[in-house]
């Protein structure tokens, strides 16, 4: 019997499974919309998706399109590539962001150096398609 | 009115197996080695448990341990579902067992092969309560318990000054308690500067600010105060105990405040059970997945104001013969990752005074907590009974 070298595949990317809670999000972001959640009876947002509203417990809720802005609340630079798909890219910003719709979006944040990120920095969200299916999120700095 | 659990559940046994990074044995193993040091330590017989609260998941299930210890009749099998807080507030659950009746002795058990088996990348994937991370965190490279905390951490250095200097404090200090139990991984000292040039892993947190991936076991009995005060050591009374669980428990980017979690709400009820404050903890054992961890709990612990945990710990005051030494085993950081269960078997050994190099001059009194699932926490207050 020969051995035959074989090549490593490449590392996929992890990929979200939009479920039938966060699909609207994840629809959303493959038309380039930042869709989300809203509670039907008391109006409030909220993200991660879920079925029942924490402030008033309705379980109705529709999904409404709204602004990209939003300030940078904290951020990390990842230099150890925990998942091999990243080892590429590292190291790599990931800014959470309180978007001015009301919730916190993490997504990598690119085009500004390490030094100069600074709490309450103004981005603005864009739509990074990378399958047929899914659209991730993504910062860049605002005006 | 005395809280209806206070004193009335005690640490009647302790034991652990070596720390180390590559074993040949399973997980399990490692567990059943541990609870049958701490079975013996206490000088009771396997025969005597009848109630276990093995770490989960991820070992032993009471299906081992009735097979393997031949417990003639377990009365109580449960699973604390909260990682990093898990085994400190199974102390809770115990307590609840034994100061009813429901059990004499219930053993909380962790054994981890985190070394020389799954890493810690792919260990989480299996846990439900990452599922959220999973579809929402992981796709945009957020997924390791390093970077999740790491934003939080930076916040804290934007918001209060808290800097590296801080951090290496806690690896330096909890290294040199680390020589001095012996049974450990890291047995070689560290200083501020190879703190300073180690690896960065996530930003602002460097190798050294990260918890030790290794393997091995430990064990933990928890006994009815009054059969604990027959048994062979020095009885060790649980004064207070509680669990809390955070805002957006799955997610700490939609957490309202990224530095209050669970632990916030624990400590006060589990000061108010005991009767007792901060000012009385003689030696504190916090849960140290991240030197900053331990910054930020000593904050909502009350040791120190919010933001003003960076200075707090430093000058000396956290070693052993300080004000309030931490961490007198090595912790997660330098002796080993058996999820903090190795926190309460050092605890224990404090209040008996067996803590060797590292024994606190007249212990009375301390604290052990427990971090982790994205935000959980649990606290013990345990007092060596007069």
């Amino acid at each position: 019997m020969s051995t035959t070298p074989t090549t490593a595949a490449a590392p996929e990317r992890p990929l979200p499974t939009p479920t039938r809670e966060s699909r609207p999000f994840w629809d959303g972001m493959r038309e380039g919309r930042f869709m989300l959640q809203h509670c039907s009876a008391c109006g409030k947002a909220r993200h991660y998706p879920r079925p029942v509203c924490p402030h008033c417990f309705s379980m109705e809720s529709t999904f409404k399109e709204m602004s990209t802005g939003g300030v940078i609340h904290t951020w990390t630079v990842c230099h150890h590539p925990f998942n091999f798909f990243f080892k590429a890219s590292a190291p790599y910003v990931v800014a959470l962001v309180d978007m001015d719709a009301g919730v916190r979006v993490n997504a990598p944040l690119r085009g500004v150096a390490e030094g100069d990120i600074k709490i309450s920095q103004r981005v603005k969200l864009g739509f990074e398609p990378v399958t047929k299916e899914i659209t991730l999120p993504f910062f860049v700095a605002a005006g | 009115m005395a809280h209806a659990l206070r004193e009335k559940a005690a640490i009647s046994g302790v034991g652990e197996t070596a720390y180390t990074r590559g074993t040949p044995k399973s997980g399990l193993a490692l567990q059943l080695e541990a609870s049958l040091a701490a079975i013996t330590d206490a000088g009771l017989s396997p025969r005597d448990i009848d109630g276990v609260v093995p770490y989960f998941p991820g070992g032993g299930i009471a299906e081992d341990f009735i097979a393997n210890l031949g417990l003639p009749d377990l009365k109580l099998s449960v699973f604390v579902p909260m990682g990093g807080a898990t085994c400190v507030a199974a102390i809770q659950t115990a307590a609840m067992a034994v100061a009813t009746g429901v059990c004499k002795h219930v053993l909380i058990s962790v054994g981890r092969t985190g070394y020389s088996g799954a890493r810690v990348s792919t260990r989480l994937q299996q846990f439900p309560q990452f599922a959220l991370a999973a579809e929402f965190e992981a796709p945009i490279g957020m997924f390791a318990p390093a970077q999740l905390y790491a934003q939080g951490a930076r916040r804290h250095m934007e918001l209060y000054g808290t800097t590296a200097r801080h951090f290496a404090e806690i690896a330096v200090v909890t290294r040199q308690h680390a020589i001095l139990n012996g049974n450990v991984v890291m047995n070689k000292p560290l200083t501020v500067e190879e703190h300073h040039a180690s690896r960065m892993i996530s930003d602002p947190f460097r190798l050294f600010d990260c918890s030790l991936e290794s393997d091995g076991g430990a064990a933990v009995i928890v006994s009815a105060a009054g059969r604990a005060r027959d048994l062979r050591k020095p009885l060790v009374t649980v004064m207070g105990v509680a669990e809390g669980h955070p805002e957006s428990p799955a997610s700490i980017a939609q957490r309202p405040d990224l530095l209050e979690f669970g632990l916030a709400k624990a400590a006060p009820r589990a000061y108010d059970m005991a009767g007792l404050g901060p000012r009385d903890i003689d030696v504190a054992e916090i849960y140290d997945c991240f030197t900053f961890t331990v910054i930020n709990q000593l904050e909502l612990l009350g040791f120190c104001k919010k933001g003003e945990g960076g200075p707090f710990i430093m000058d000396g005051r956290i070693g052993v013969g300080g004000e309030l030494p931490i961490n007198t085993h090595g912790g997660l950081l330098s002796q080993g990752h058996v999820v903090g269960l190795n926190h309460v078997v050092e605890l224990t050994r404090q209040l008996r005074r067996e803590a060797g190099k590292a024994q606190v001059e007249d212990a009375e009194v301390g604290l052990v907590t427990g971090y982790g699932d994205m935000g959980d926490g649990s606290v013990a207050i345990l007092r060596r009974a007069a």
